[in-house]
């Protein structure tokens, strides 16, 4: 597993390196989209998790979740448009998950792409991802999950 | 149009909560869109009791008492408690971005913030100090509680300053146990809050005052120069209408998000005549109580808010009294609802309270 000043970054994984999140094209067409280790050790502890309601239609870099840490509020930002079919009912119970095990069991919404083709090719996954957090976290001042 | 080495300081007077909040969501949106400059805004705010982001409006408020007081309720874009806030207080808050406080860590950003509000408020003749996380003291007395929100690289972080404040009123305006408003209770309620004007006595600072000892102190802790402005600009103003097209809206206020919470929760979904219902509840085990409860579905039900009326009612409803509860409700709630009963409502609860705790 990769790993960036020590937040794991996952190579296998693609990336929107702005938005500091995670997206995987699973074997049904669908997408799941989470928050990376590195934005969760940014927003410390996460209590509260509100997903956008299934059947929505959610735009590139627009807000697919909002997420609730030490009475900070933001959105999480999905990496690629499409109608949300699943979200997290684990992470609702328990939103401490994200930080957990933000690529296993606290992962945000599953979408089902509308033009994965053309969108995912903006993304970033392996060796180029671990370069561009390290460029990130260079930027952000950042010291280490 | 944003220059990195100037704050900008924007009053923008007594207003509605809805207007506060809409200007909250503008503001950071231009921030984040690059059409609005680093920027301090004082506030003021007519009567309103605030929720957090996450609060539902039934669980944390006495409506009616809102009402019958003329207090609008409204939801914050930042996260924390509900409170109540009024003429008594002045309220500040920061737009700027990560760049500008050389950090992205949340953590980091609201110490630094606050630690300048408190030089700012210390500057007006009182001891004030950062308390972790998110409060400032003065002798171990909340004077300020703040709160933050993000969007991208921007974000926003606000604070209250009491001035003259009525803590008796607040215990009123939100949903605590009776017992808490004894006078013995309100008098130590009392005890934890710090009032500017208690502290100084004769010698209170104008509104004026307040603000240019505020904005000073953030000017040296970012190393800035101040730029006192006395409206927003275009594209800002264009923001702010449509923010409050959003936010003025019973939608907005009483949208139902889930509740956070340490204790155990579970889950359940059940299936009636009815339709479905899906209920989860947050138990205490120590008093075994259920605290808190949701329910969603696609059940019929009118009016449509005695969902969340009935959630109000039952929290902290002993679970030996839920049967007796739920059943005292809809007595005193007339209901119309197709192919349900209130025993489909027991059932379904009693689902989720037999269910398996949610993944730990």
């Amino acid at each position: 597993m990769g790993a960036v000043r020590g937040c794991n970054i996952p190579e296998d994984l693609m990336y929107s390196i702005d938005n500091n999140v995670w997206v995987r094209k699973e074997s049904d067409g669908t997408a799941t989209v989470g928050l990376t280790s590195y934005a969760g050790s940014l927003a410390g502890q996460i209590v509260s998790y509100t997903p956008k309601k299934v059947g929505k239609e959610v735009k590139k870099d627009k807000s697919c979740a909002t997420v609730e840490s030490g009475k900070w509020v933001g959105p999480a930002k999905t990496p690629v448009t499409g109608e949300i079919v699943a979200i997290n009912d684990a992470v609702a119970a328990k939103p401490g998950l994200i930080n957990e095990d933000p690529y296993g069991e606290g992962w945000l919404v599953k979408i089902k792409p509308t033009d994965w083709d053309g969108e995912s090719g903006d993304l970033k996954t392996g060796a180029d991802a671990l370069a561009a957090f390290e460029a990130k976290m260079d930027a952000d001042g950042f010291g280490g999950c | 149009m944003r220059d990195a080495k100037t704050l900008r300081v924007l009053d923008t007077g007594l207003r509605r909560a809805a207007e506060n909040m809409a200007l909250n969501r503008a503001l950071l949106e231009s921030h984040q869109a690059g059409t609005s400059p680093h920027t301090l805004r004082f506030l003021r705010f007519t009567p309103s009791a605030l929720l957090g982001f996450h609060q539902d409006v039934e669980q944390e408020l006495r409506t009616d008492y809102c009402a019958e007081h003329g207090i609008d309720i409204q939801r914050r874009i930042t996260g924390g408690g509900a409170i109540y806030f009024d003429e008594t207080q002045i309220g500040w808050e920061l737009y700027l971005d990560k760049a500008f406080l050389g950090t992205a860590d949340m953590g980091a950003i609201a110490r630094k913030i606050c630690e300048a509000a408190a030089e700012g408020i210390s500057a007006l003749g009182v001891d004030a100090r950062y308390r972790p996380r998110n409060d400032i003291e003065v002798d171990g007395r909340k004077i300020s509680g703040t709160g933050g929100a993000f969007d991208g690289d921007s974000i926003m972080y606000q604070g209250t300053l009491l001035i003259d404040f009525d803590v008796e009123r607040m215990l009123r305006v939100l949903r605590i146990p009776a017992e808490k408003l004894s006078d013995k209770a309100i008098e130590s309620a009392r005890d934890r809050v710090a009032n500017l004007k208690d502290l100084l006595g004769g010698n209170m600072p104008s509104f004026d005052e307040v603000q240019k000892r505020l904005a000073e102190s953030f000017a040296r802790a970012f190393d800035v120069k101040l730029e006192w402005a006395d409206a927003m600009n275009a594209a800002e103003e264009g923001a702010f209408q449509e923010a409050l097209a959003e936010i003025d809206t019973p939608e907005w206020i009483y949208q139902h998000n889930r509740p956070a919470t340490d204790a155990t929760m579970r889950e359940a979904i059940t299936r009636s005549q009815g339709g479905t219902m899906r209920v989860g509840v947050a138990v205490d085990p120590a008093r075994n109580q259920l605290k808190q409860l949701w329910i969603t579905g696609d059940f019929f039900v009118k009016p449509q808010r005695l969902v969340v009326d009935l959630e109000g009612a039952l929290r902290n409803t002993p679970i030996e009294a839920l049967e007796a509860n739920v059943k005292a409700f809809f007595e005193a709630h007339p209901a119309e609802m197709l192919m349900l009963t209130p025993e489909d409502f027991v059932t379904a609860i009693r689902a989720a309270l037999d269910a398996e705790e949610a993944r730990a």
